[in-house]
C-alpha cells in the first residue's frame, strides 16, 4: 500500500460522502468537507494502516493531502 | 404539576426495531432473551444504523453525525428519529431554540472504553482521534442536537436502573416549566462488558443460563432467579399543550404526574416504604386516586428481593384497588439505563392499543392478591398507568401516564 493510498482510504472511511476522484495530492482536507476532528482521525487511521507512529504534534499545521503524505512517508 | 404530552415514541430493542414491531411482540409475549458465550442477554441483533434510517429529511444529517459513533449513540439517533417522525416535527416544526434534548442513562461509554482499552495497551498511537468526544456520555446529547438542530437545554441524567424515569421527570419539568416547548428524551443503550456482567453476577443479581433462555427471566414468579440484561434505546418526544395546539400535533398520551425519591442508602437494598412513597407522590401529582390507575408497568426485574419488595409497595399504595400488573423486562430483559423509557414506550403502546402484555413466565406468582397479567395478552381499555423504576443506591421513581382521550 502506498502512503497516498493509505491516506485516501482513511479519508473515504471517515467521510464516505467524498467523491474518491476529488482526493488528489493538492487538495486540503477542509475543501473535501473534513472537520479538524475528521483530519485527526484520517491521520491516525493512515498511521495504523501503514504500521507507523508519527508524533501527533508534527501534524499541527499539516492540512493538505500531499503534506500529510510527505510527513507520513518520512516515517515509513 | 403541568402536564407534558407524549407526541412521538421510538424504540430499537431485542424484540423490535420500531414501535409497530415492538408493540406486536409485546402483544404476542415474544421474548428477546437468548444465551450466548457471555451468558444470558436480550441483544439487538441483525440491526445496522444506515439500514435503520428511513429516507426522511434527516437521514443524511444522521449519517454524517453518527455513522462512526459507538453503537449506543447510533441506536439513540435511530430511536429518536422514529419519535421525531411520529411527532411530525419536520413537517410542523418547533423552533430549534425551543427544543431540548435529555438523555437518560450513565456510564454509556463503558463498552467503548473497555474495548479500546485493550487495544490501547499494545497500540496507544492508534487510539481513534474521536475518543475524547465519544468517551463522554454527553456525546449522545451533542449528536442528537446536531441531527435535530436543537439549541434549547440539553443534558444527561442518571439514576442507575431508574435512569429512564429520572429522564422522563426532567424532560417533563423542562416542558412544564416553559424552558422548552418540546423535548427529545432518549433512554440510552447500556452495553454490558464482561467486567460489568461479572460485577452483577458477584452480587447474585444475574440470572444464570440454565435450560430454555426464554424461560430464564421470571418477574414475580416464585422461581425467579435474577435479571437478564437487555439492550435497547428508546425515545419519547414530549411537548407542551400550547405547542401541541400550535402545531396541530397528535397526542398519544400525557405524563400526568411523576415523583423521584431516595431511600437514604447506597446499597442494592430496596425499601417498600421508599417505593410506596414515590408511587403515592406520583399519584397525588397526577391528582389520581389509586383506583383511577388501571395498569402498572412494574420495575419487576426478576430479582428475588426486588420483586417481593415491589409487591409489598404495590399493596401499600393500592390497597383494595387491583390494577393490571406486568413487567416488560420479562420480554426485553432489563435494559438498565434505558429501562424506564423502554417501559414508557411499552406503556403508551398498551394505553393506545387497549391491552396489557403478558407475563410469559409467570407460572407461580409470588402473590395471589396482585392482578398480574397471565401468559397471554389481556384486552383492556386502559385509561391511566403507573410506571415504576428503582435503582441501586435507593433511587426510586414513578410516572403516571394517561391515554390521550382522557388526558389530552
Amino acid at each position: 500500500m502506498t502512503v497516498f493510498d493509505a491516506v485516501k482510504d482513511s479519508l473515504i472511511e471517515v467521510v464516505p460522502e467524498v467523491d474518491p476522484e476529488q482526493v488528489t495530492a493538492g487538495r486540503s482536507l477542509a475543501d473535501l468537507g473534513c472537520t479538524s476532528i475528521d483530519r485527526a482521525e484520517v491521520v491516525t487511521l493512515a498511521m495504523e494502516r501503514l504500521g507507523i507512529v508519527v508524533p501527533i504534534g508534527e501534524f499541527r499545521d499539516v492540512n493538505n493531502i500531499d503534506a500529510i503524505v510527505d510527513l507520513l512517508r518520512k516515517h515509513v | 404539576m403541568s402536564r407534558a404530552a407524549v407526541v412521538g415514541t421510538g424504540i430499537v430493542c431485542s424484540i423490535g426495531a420500531d414501535v409497530p414491531s415492538f408493540t406486536a411482540a409485546l402483544r404476542a409475549g415474544r421474548s428477546g432473551i437468548v444465551a450466548d458465550e457471555d451468558g444470558l442477554g436480550a441483544p439487538i441483533s441483525g440491526w445496522s444504523f444506515p439500514d435503520a434510517l428511513d429516507e426522511g429529511p434527516l437521514r443524511a444529517r444522521a449519517l454524517r453525525s453518527a455513522r462512526r459513533a459507538p453503537p449506543p449513540v447510533q441506536a439513540a439517533v435511530a430511536a429518536a428519529l422514529q419519535a421525531w417522525t411520529a411527532a411530525r416535527l419536520s413537517e410542523a416544526p418547533v423552533p430549534g431554540e425551543r427544543i431540548g434534548v435529555v438523555v437518560a442513562g450513565h456510564n454509556l461509554t463503558a463498552r467503548y472504553a473497555y474495548d479500546l482499552g485493550r487495544s490501547f495497551v499494545d497500540n496507544p498511537a492508534y487510539l481513534p482521534a474521536r475518543f475524547a468526544l465519544h468517551a463522554w456520555d454527553t456525546d449522545h446529547v451533542g449528536t442528537l442536537s446536531e441531527v435535530f438542530a436543537a439549541t434549547g437545554e440539553g443534558f444527561t441524567v442518571g439514576g442507575a436502573s431508574a435512569s429512564g424515569n429520572v429522564g422522563i421527570v426532567h424532560a417533563t419539568r423542562l416542558v412544564a416549566s416553559g424552558a422548552v416547548d418540546c423535548c427529545v428524551l432518549v433512554g440510552a443503550l447500556t452495553e454490558m462488558t464482561p467486567l460489568h456482567r461479572k460485577g452483577f453476577a458477584v452480587l447474585g443479581a444475574l440470572a444464570e443460563a440454565d435450560g430454555d433462555p426464554a424461560a430464564a427471566c421470571r418477574p414475580f414468579d416464585r422461581d425467579r432467579r435474577g435479571f437478564v440484561p437487555g439492550e435497547a434505546a428508546a425515545a419519547l418526544v414530549l411537548e407542551s399543550p400550547e405547542s401541541v395546539a400550535r402545531r396541530g400535533a397528535e397526542v398519544l398520551a400525557t405524563v400526568e404526574g411523576c415523583a423521584l425519591g431516595l431511600d437514604g442508602n447506597r446499597l442494592a437494598d430496596p425499601s417498600a416504604a421508599g417505593e410506596a412513597r414515590v408511587m403515592g407522590r406520583a399519584l397525588r401529582a397526577a391528582g389520581v386516586e389509586p383506583d383511577g390507575i388501571d395498569y402498572v408497568n412494574a420495575h419487576g426485574t426478576a430479582s428475588r428481593l426486588g420483586d417481593e419488595t415491589e409487591v409489598a409497595a404495590l399493596h401499600a399504595v393500592f390497597g383494595p384497588a387491583r390494577p393490571w400488573v406486568n413487567s416488560t423486562k420479562g420480554l426485553t430483559g432489563h435494559c438498565l439505563g434505558a429501562a424506564g423509557v423502554v417501559e414508557a414506550v411499552a406503556t403508551v403502546a398498551q394505553l393506545t392499543g387497549g391491552f396489557a402484555h403478558p407475563n410469559v413466565n409467570l407460572d407461580r406468582p409470588v402473590d395471589d392478591r396482585t392482578r398480574f397479567v397471565g401468559a397471554v395478552a389481556q384486552p383492556a381499555g386502559l385509561r391511566r398507568a403507573l410506571s415504576n423504576g428503582f435503582g441501586f443506591g435507593g433511587i426510586n421513581s414513578a410516572v403516571v401516564f394517561a391515554r390521550a382521550v382522557d388526558g389530552g
